[in-house]
């Protein structure tokens, strides 16, 4: 390995130098104040340790890993995320008793999978960074150990996610045996058979790969586990699951299908276009008659997933395919910090409940006079979600309506707009409920300092970002486009 | 004497009715050892076909392959045994039925 490979994996061997010494520190020294600073200073080190690999990408570093802009937009919203979650984490789990602190390693562990999600060129290190993300998952959501449902939700997510890895795999063997290659830019000229026994296993092995993705992604119909698991996990590690690990999956698939040409086989287009309608209906639908929040925001993020689809179907369409990168990074990003907003509220809202989290929504109830300023953050990452003007998630839609008008995917757009009309109804729900006068002797909310900080940074972007998106157009465009 | 040789596709054929029974497994048991088992049987149809995979290129991928497959269904199993004793201390039961709370 040369020097230069040896910078550009600096990043990944600092992370896991870090999760290393948190090993150490929580064995010897167990105390919730420095685990933390130990892993807010590995996150900031980690993120720091890119700017060096800026200047070789693109560059592989074994067959296995690969660096190019792509990679470190990625990582570089993958270590925003799960800095805000940390935070979140802290004051979730600093009045709950002893013995917290093996939860921020096991967030460190999970990062690291992202990363090397994100920068996987082949299918071994997919299946690395993929299992290592997982496993860390069903430890975090059964972490609090209070009550069943947190052991119902890991257990239920730890089945069918170990199903869905058998699918990726099983899907990936069969395309190794047609193609004789587990990279993924050498299955290119694999792509194009289309006879033969050749074109029942390639078509059989993406399918398979892509129905192993859908259950991480939460696509219809394998959208099953999610409102569950989303209610049943301590509310920081819904945010993470639901901004980190789909965002990582998502991006190692967009470089999968794109570098590999297989997007292009039409069976798969016919059947994304399926999927992406079908999720959009029934998460914005389903989504109408919850009663719990985060339930409502887990079929919401269904449907979210769904309307990346569509940038997703275009990248493999003739001429989409810069616009469609473009246009699913802006969304991913609006996406991650709006739901990172949502659920820092539910957080912060749930801090006064040990048992459980305060999904319900008699919870919100009056919240707009009982603590104006969180009712107002929760208000506007509503609005983002449900992609109101002035706010990032606006940029996000209307990207997502660009791509879609340029590669003239009419069925799909009409759904969009259909499933965002839906989507509308029960985000105002919540707000009514918020703005609801109440004589309810509710807990009183108490806001605390990291997770307030967090939130003010995160209203910020959405407003910031919403009004100027163009520095983060600009960042695209000169880190993301490297894949097309 | 002429070596047989086994064609690709017999031994992948063997790999997808593995993999079948192991779904079909997960599907209908209620009993979360023997799902995890049934996890297990499929990650391990998937081992086979990448052996075979990788024995029709005569290339040593498959079978590295097949060795990360291993440690992850050990990784998932330990996980997963670890909640298995977590919730039956709590209901005493190991049925998916008994256990169920979430609507999903």
């Amino acid at each position: 390995m040369s020097e230069q490979q040896l910078v550009a994996i600096l990043p990944h061997i600092l992370l896991s130098a870090a999760i290393l010494v948190q090993m150490m520190v929580i064995a010897f020294a167990r105390n919730l104040r420095t685990t933390i600073t130990v892993s807010i200073i590995a996150l900031i080190a980690t993120g720091l340790a890119f700017i060096p690999v800026y200047s070789l990408i693109p560059i592989n570093v074994t067959p296995l890993i690969i660096l190019d802009g792509y990679a470190i937009f990625y990582s570089g919203l993958i270590l925003m995320s799960t800095l805000a979650v940390t935070l979140m984490a802290y004051d979730y789990f600093k009045d709950r008793g002893e013995n917290q602190d093996e939860f921020f390693l096991l967030l460190l562990l999970a990062t690291l999978g992202a990363l090397v999600l994100v920068c996987s060129s082949h299918f071994a290190s997919f299946i690395l960074g993929l299992e290592l993300l997982g496993v860390s998952i069903y430890t975090m959501i059964s972490y609090p150990q209070k009550g069943l449902l947190t052991l119902e939700a890991a257990l239920k997510y730890l089945i069918l996610s170990g199903v869905s890895s058998t699918f990726l795999l099983f899907g990936a063997a069969l395309i190794y045996a047609i193609s004789g290659n587990l990279q993924f830019a050498e299955l290119a000229p694999v792509a194009l058979v289309t006879q033969g026994a050749g074109e029942l296993f390639l078509t059989a092995g993406s399918a398979l790969i892509f129905a192993g993705i859908m259950f991480k992604l939460s696509l219809t119909p394998f959208h099953m586990w999610t409102p569950d698991v989303y209610e049943g996990a301590p509310a920081p590690v819904t945010a993470f699951i639901a901004t980190v690990s789909k965002g990582a999956i998502f991006a190692v698939t967009l470089r999968l299908f794109s570098s590999s040409n297989l997007i292009e086989v039409p069976a798969i287009l016919t059947g994304l276009s399926v999927v992406a309608i079908l999720s959009m209906l029934v998460g914005n639908l389903l989504a109408l008659k919850q009663d719990n929040v985060k339930r409502i925001l887990a079929y919401s993020s269904i449907a979210h997933l769904g309307y990346l689809m569509v940038a997703f179907i275009a990248a493999g369409m003739i001429g989409g395919k810069v616009l469609a990168v473009e246009a699913s990074s802006y969304f991913l990003f609006a996406y991650f910090i709006t739901t990172l907003g949502a659920f820092g509220v539910v957080t912060i809202v749930s801090l006064g409940n040990q048992e459980m989290d305060a999904g319900d929504i008699s919870n919100y109830e009056g919240l707009f006079w009982r603590r104006p300023m969180l009712a107002i953050m929760f208000t506007l990452t509503l609005l983002s979600l449900a992609g109101i003007p002035l706010t990032v998630g606006f940029i996000g839609k209307f990207y997502i309506f660009t791509v879609g008008v340029t590669t003239m995917l009419w069925l799909l757009l009409s759904v969009v707009i259909i499933g965002s009309g839906i989507g509308l109804f029960y985000y105002l729900r919540i707000i009514f409920a918020m703005t609801k006068r109440t004589e309810v002797n509710a807990p009183e909310i108490k806001i605390p300092i990291a997770g307030g900080c967090v939130m003010a940074t995160i209203t910020l972007a959405t407003l910031f970002f919403g009004l100027y998106p163009t520095p983060i157009i600009n960042l695209i465009n000169s880190l993301v486009l490297s894949i097309t | 004497m002429e070596a047989v040789v086994i064609p690709m596709e017999h031994g992948l054929a063997l790999a997808a009715v593995l993999f079948s029974i192991g779904l079909v497994g997960v599907m209908v048991r209620r009993n979360i050892i023997l799902i995890l088992m049934s996890v297990e049987v499929m990650l391990n149809a998937c081992g086979l076909a990448f052996i075979v995979a990788g024995a029709r290129w005569s290339e040593p991928d498959g079978q590295i392959m097949f060795m990360l497959i291993l440690s992850i269904a050990a990784a998932e199993v330990a996980v997963g045994l670890g909640l298995l004793l977590q919730i039956h201390r709590r209901v005493g039961s190991i049925d998916v039925d008994e256990t169920s709370r979430l609507r999903g």
